[in-house]
């Protein structure tokens, strides 16, 4: 088990492949079926590139995530959180998380997720109208967003407007199927960077093929 | 001069001055004091007369205050409050979610889902009991006959029902080797019931939900309609031809990407109009009940009178 240049994120060789893992806040439990690594006294949980999409950007080699222990980060689009359980295990018991998804079937998985672990806040709400949960939430280090919506890029720049500490972080996860799927990918991720490089200063993107098809992440830090 | 601001969060309701300066506040501990916030709110207001309440503060998220007021809250001592309001909100709202929307949802999956399995043990059954009597379970299509029949009545009886008097290939079993064979039955015949009483209950829901929807394109259609828009209000805003490919999601998007042919319809190729009409007229059809339908969902979610009679008969009319 070696450290990673981001600090709570560790990898490790599984034969010829490279494989991220994060030390697990609740020992002994497993959140979707990954598997449990334990080395001396501590146990970690394989990070499954397939269906993180921060993964797959941290061994697509991204210089920058942004999160680190002891954060506050705001997740938008926290499904029922496979993502959302390795941020939590990164930001560890002194970070905290606001998880926030629209759909009250995911949001039910969360909150048992959120019954385990104690740095995560479940939040019901409307990515699209940051003024339904202003008051369920504060000013946040980090934010992530990975949310398959039309206008996501819109959305992903209100929110961080409103909530986004100066020189914060924020991540945006495009799915380029969910804007427009006739046309090229290349494009739509050239009219996000556009949109982005307007409000925010772009840090770094990588295309996150072979584990998601037609994703780009986004890393930006607040102007 | 009052250049006081009030902003009331789950943490609880805060006065802060011009320069974001917090000057009073009153903490919640329960999520009821937040429901009750109002109270709080004007006792607060009433002492320091504040410029903007959260109610305006909210319908201006861009303007720079709700920014300069929100990092007041980013601190390590209000995460645990931050944890349990939030639990106890996202809880309630959960609760508050659930509507007919989901019953039907589940209850149209749960129909198709125990046909699909009536379906699989049935051609079971009959693979099993051609071993006894293969000409019966030839004799008759209908699989809920099938297991009907050969649980009330004896070999004998079955073959002479279809008029086979000599059994030319059915094997002679014993009592407890044709035993098993018919628990199997008994137990399909179990899934039948269930199923017609699943139904039973659809037809209730969409009665009360959906009337309209439910006279044009009957509950089973109506219902997968729904399903697929997931909920009645986002089919209430689905425009006509949406719902005319509803349940075609792969042919449309093959068309899109490759230019291939549009499908004509979705989970409306099972409603009798359309199965019965000859191939040409079918894409008509659908389009017109697709029209029709729209109206439909818009009238049952504003709760507006019943027309769906008249609207079908206007398809009917029209076809004809």
């Amino acid at each position: 088990m070696q450290t990673t240049k981001f600090p709570g994120i560790f990898e490790s060789q599984v034969g010829r492949k490279r494989i991220l893992l994060t030390k697990n806040l609740v020992k002994g439990r497993k959140v979707y079926d990954e598997y449990l690594h334990t080395e001396g006294n501590t146990e970690y949980r394989e990070w499954n590139a397939a269906k993180s999409k921060l993964c797959a950007a941290i061994l697509k080699n991204i210089n920058q995530i942004g999160i680190k222990p002891g954060d506050l980060v705001l997740y938008l689009g926290a499904s029922s959180g496979t993502t959302p359980s390795h941020v939590s295990d990164i930001v560890g018991s002194d970070g905290f998380i606001f998880g926030l998804d629209f759909a009250p079937r995911v949001v039910r998985d969360l909150v048992f997720l959120a019954k385990d672990r104690k740095n995560i806040a479940p939040i019901l709400a409307d990515a699209n109208k940051p003024e339904t949960y202003a008051t369920r939430i504060s000013t946040v280090d980090v934010v992530y967003m990975d949310i398959a919506q039309k206008n996501q890029t819109e959305i992903f720049l209100k929110n961080c407007s409103l909530f986004l500490k100066n020189d914060g972080y924020a991540l945006l996860a495009i799915k380029a199927r969910s804007i427009d799927v006739t046309k090229r990918p290349s494009l739509i991720f050239e009219e996000v960077r556009k949109l982005l490089e307007r409000e925010m200063k772009l840090i770094d993107y990588k295309a996150l093929d072979p584990f998601q098809l037609d994703h780009m992440m986004f890393v930006c830090k607040k102007k | 001069m009052a250049q006081n601001y009030l902003f009331t969060n789950l943490l609880g309701s805060f006065v802060f001055d011009g320069q974001f300066n917090l000057i009073d506040s009153i903490n919640f501990n329960t999520l009821d004091d937040y429901s009750n916030s109002a109270k709080h709110e004007q006792k607060l207001a009433a002492t320091h007369k504040p410029k903007l309440t959260t109610q305006q503060l909210l319908e201006k998220p861009n303007s720079k205050i709700l920014q300069q007021i929100l990092p007041y809250f980013k601190d390590k001592t209000n995460f645990s409050h931050f944890y349990s309001q939030n639990m106890a909100m996202t809880a309630y709202l959960i609760k508050q979610a659930v509507n007919e929307d989901d019953f039907i949802i589940q209850a149209i999956n749960n129909v198709e889902e125990i046909d699909k399995v009536a379906n699989t043990l049935a051609k079971r059954l009959r693979e099993w009991y051609e071993l006894y009597n293969p000409e019966f379970s030839r004799s008759i299509e209908s699989h809920e006959m099938f297991v009907e029949l050969i649980l009330s009545k004896t070999k004998q009886e079955l073959l002479k029902e279809i008029k086979h008097d000599e059994n030319l290939l059915g094997a002679d079993l014993k009592k407890q080797d044709i035993e098993p064979m018919l628990n199997l039955a008994r137990s399909i015949r179990e899934l039948y019931s269930l199923k017609q009483k699943h139904t039973d209950y659809l037809e209730n829901l969409m009665d009360t939900y959906c009337k309209n929807i439910k006279e044009i394109a009957g509950a089973l259609i109506g219902a997968k309609l729904l399903e697929h828009a997931k909920s009645l209000r986002h089919l209430a805003v689905l425009p006509a031809s949406t719902i005319q490919i509803l349940g075609a999601e792969k042919a449309l998007f093959r068309h899109i990407k490759t230019n291939s042919r549009p499908p004509k319809y979705g989970v409306l190729i099972s409603h009798p109009f359309i199965s019965r009409a000859k191939q040409k007229d079918r894409g008509k059809i659908a389009r017109a009940l697709a029209n029709k339908l729209a109206l439909a969902a818009k009238v049952d979610y504003y709760k507006g009178e019943f027309i769906g009679d008249k609207l079908r008969a206007e398809i009917e009319k029209k076809f004809s």
